[in-house]
């Protein structure tokens, strides 16, 4: 059933802006280059684990809108509960299909995804490997 | 990126949530399917290369699943009982814990059932693609930066 779906791998580069993607790879190529040169590879690699992912920072925004709209639903005007539908759609159409609407704010804010993230990671490795 | 706190580290969050048993078993798995496809040769690989492009990680499954039960509180909450609202409370709630600190109630379900994080993938990815001989000019490089420059390259999804 997969097949009928986008990339996993691929369905956030393919739902971002072109520049969006150019600079997060200039950004990256050039971050390699610093950590070798000042010799803190190590410590890149220890960051590189922590940094938030877009998937990451697109769920802990979508539970946070939920949970407000849902309080707001309940104890406000039930009104508010449109605001939770619409947020949990859009959280299903990343899941299935790669774009919603905070994506495009986050990728400009520098999100990356996990793939790309671990493509810095293997470069670094790569630089010292025998 | 991200909040600079204290929380778990979002490439290793899910395998610290994850029994010792089931990451065994998930990393016999990638491990077969190395030698497997490895031995198979570069057709192989490139089509085993395209199927993990698309292979569903647990993140994905999460982002699937959490939205369908908000979902669902929603529609019962309005339409049949305002208490269904919790369902979609809990949901979200859990859903705040996994992306926070990598928990969450079905991730045992989903690990179980064979689904792996990205950077499980990615070890067979790689690990496919220096198969392929994808790293080669790499370690013909000398030094270090231009060695990173041509896998970053190399490391490109294809």
């Amino acid at each position: 059933m997969f097949f009928m779906f986008s990339s996993t791998q691929q369905r956030v580069a393919e739902h971002s802006a072109a520049e969006s993607n150019a600079r997060l790879h200039e950004q990256a190529r050039e971050r390699i280059a610093r950590s070798l040169r000042s010799g803190r590879v190590d410590a890149r690699l220890a960051e590189l684990d922590r940094e938030w992912d877009t998937e990451r920072t697109l769920q802990t925004n979508f539970a946070l809108v939920t949970l407000a709209s849902l309080a707001l639903g309940a104890f406000v005007d039930r009104r508010w509960l449109l605001l939770t539908g619409a947020a949990a759609g859009f959280m299903l159409q990343h899941a299935l299909q790669g774009w919603c609407p905070p994506l495009a704010v986050f990728r400009r804010r520098g999100y990356r995804d996990a793939g790309e993230i671990e493509r810095e990671r293997q470069a670094l490795i790569a630089a010292y490997r025998r | 990126m991200g909040p600079d706190i204290a929380l778990a580290a979002t490439a290793t969050r899910v395998a610290a949530n994850t029994a010792e048993s089931t990451k065994r078993r998930l990393r016999q798995r990638t491990q077969h399917n190395i030698e497997r496809y490895a031995a198979a040769g570069p057709a192989a690989i490139d089509a085993r290369l395209q199927e993990l492009q698309r292979e569903w990680d647990v993140e994905r499954a999460i982002e699937t699943e959490a939205p369908l039960m908000v979902l669902a509180g929603v529609a019962l909450g309005a339409a049949v009982d305002r208490r269904f609202l919790g369902l979609s409370a809990f949901a979200a709630g859990m859903l705040l814990v996994h992306s926070l600190q990598g928990w969450y109630p079905l991730l045992p379900v989903f690990r179980r059932l064979g689904l792996r994080t990205t950077r499980e993938i990615a070890e067979e990815i790689y690990a496919l693609k220096d198969a392929r001989g994808d790293f080669d000019a790499v370690l013909q490089a000398g030094d270090p930066i231009q060695r990173a420059e041509l896998a970053y390259a190399a490391a490109a999804p294809r």
